[in-house]
């Protein structure tokens, strides 16, 4: 892993924890998703302050470059991130349309009341 | 028993009245219009006419619309609730004959199907309605053969299972999941026309949508439903 590198990912690293911190603190953020990117750019730093460990294993793995290896936990980490945030706007959508048929019944029996009076 | 009609309607401004005529001049039923949240004057003309209708105040299509009618129907202790199309192409005198077909206690779901006695045309759209049959038949061992039909009666316990299952539509991926749940689905010979006004909601790139959707659902979906023991 050249030097370059792990200097680019500690600044990403440090960049997106900040982020992180002051979106909670403007309440844009809820804490328990913000948890995930704290992990997620805590493990980038380790990755580039122990690149020797990092090394080690990718091969182990027989990665070509270790810096494959890093993209790859990089990958992985954003996949599962867009799966959970597909499940949640599913969730989302469900609850918007119980909503959407609640209101609908209650303005409905509002109306029937109206004419009946 | 008491029967509910549901019609969902989506700009269907120009077919709405001439659909709730058709029910009430032909039968003696309760029916329920579902507006979808149309952009059209759909509303306005249910209220000038003084039609019995629920207004969604968002568009959710089809499947949310069906399922508010199922909400309503279980609400109001209905027995059956029947999916009848507010754009002219169903005709209500056939509706007696799926009420029939559930009150003789033969089934718990009846299909309006074109094809039970007429054959099948051979057009690109049956193709893909020979293409979901087929599917059925290989996941379920039961014959569909009008499987997209959108004129269905269900009964008490289909009403029910559509109350409680939010992922169920109004689609044959569905009739799949009911029949794995042992419900008898049986078909009913009806006729239906073309629609006479406005755009139907098929264009070719959301037909191609519609059959992957059902095609994989019914496969990898529906296919691992588990029996009711």
């Amino acid at each position: 892993m050249t030097l370059t590198l792990r200097i680019i990912l500690i600044i990403a690293s440090l960049f997106s924890c900040f982020l992180c911190v002051t979106r909670i603190k403007q309440a844009k953020l809820k804490i328990e998703s913000s948890v995930v990117w704290l992990i997620g750019s805590i493990i980038l730093i380790l990755m580039s302050i122990f690149y020797n460990a990092v090394e080690w294993i990718s091969a182990k793995l027989g990665f070509m470059a270790p810096v494959n290896f890093v993209f790859l936990v990089v990958i992985f980490f954003l996949l599962i991130q867009t799966f959970m945030d597909n499940i949640r706007i599913s969730t989302l959508n469900e609850k918007i349309k119980d909503l959407d048929h609640y209101i609908a019944l209650k303005e409905y029996d509002e109306n029937k009341k109206h004419k009946e009076e | 028993m008491k029967v509910l009609i549901i019609v969902p309607a989506y700009n269907e401004e120009l077919n709405i009245e001439k659909t709730i005529n058709d029910i009430k001049n032909n039968t003696e039923f309760d029916y329920i219009i579902i507006n979808d949240c149309s952009k059209d004057n759909t509303k306005e003309v249910c209220e000038k006419n003084n039609f019995n209708f629920i207004s969604l105040p968002i568009n959710y299509g089809l499947t949310s619309a069906i399922q508010i009618g199922m909400k309503y129907a279980a609400k109001n202790d209905y027995d059956i609730a029947i999916q009848f199309d507010g754009d002219g192409q169903h005709q209500a005198k056939y509706i007696k004959d799926l009420v029939k077909k559930i009150e003789e206690n033969k089934c718990d779901i009846a299909i309006g199907s074109r094809f039970v006695t007429e054959k099948k045309p051979k057009t690109m759209r049956m193709l893909g309605s020979n293409l979901i049959s087929i599917a059925i038949k290989m996941v379920t061992g039961k014959t569909i053969k009008d499987p997209t039909s959108g004129m269905r009666a269900y009964n008490k316990k289909a009403i029910k299972m559509f109350v409680d299952n939010a992922s169920l539509s109004p689609e044959p991926d569905t009739m799949v999941y009911m029949i794995k749940k042992q419900m008898k689905v049986e078909e009913v010979q009806v006729e239906m026309k073309e629609r006479e006004f406005g755009e139907s909601y098929l264009n070719p790139i959301k037909s191609m949508q519609y059959m992957t959707n059902m095609f994989f659902s019914i496969i990898f979906i529906r296919a691992i439903t588990r029996k009711n023991k």
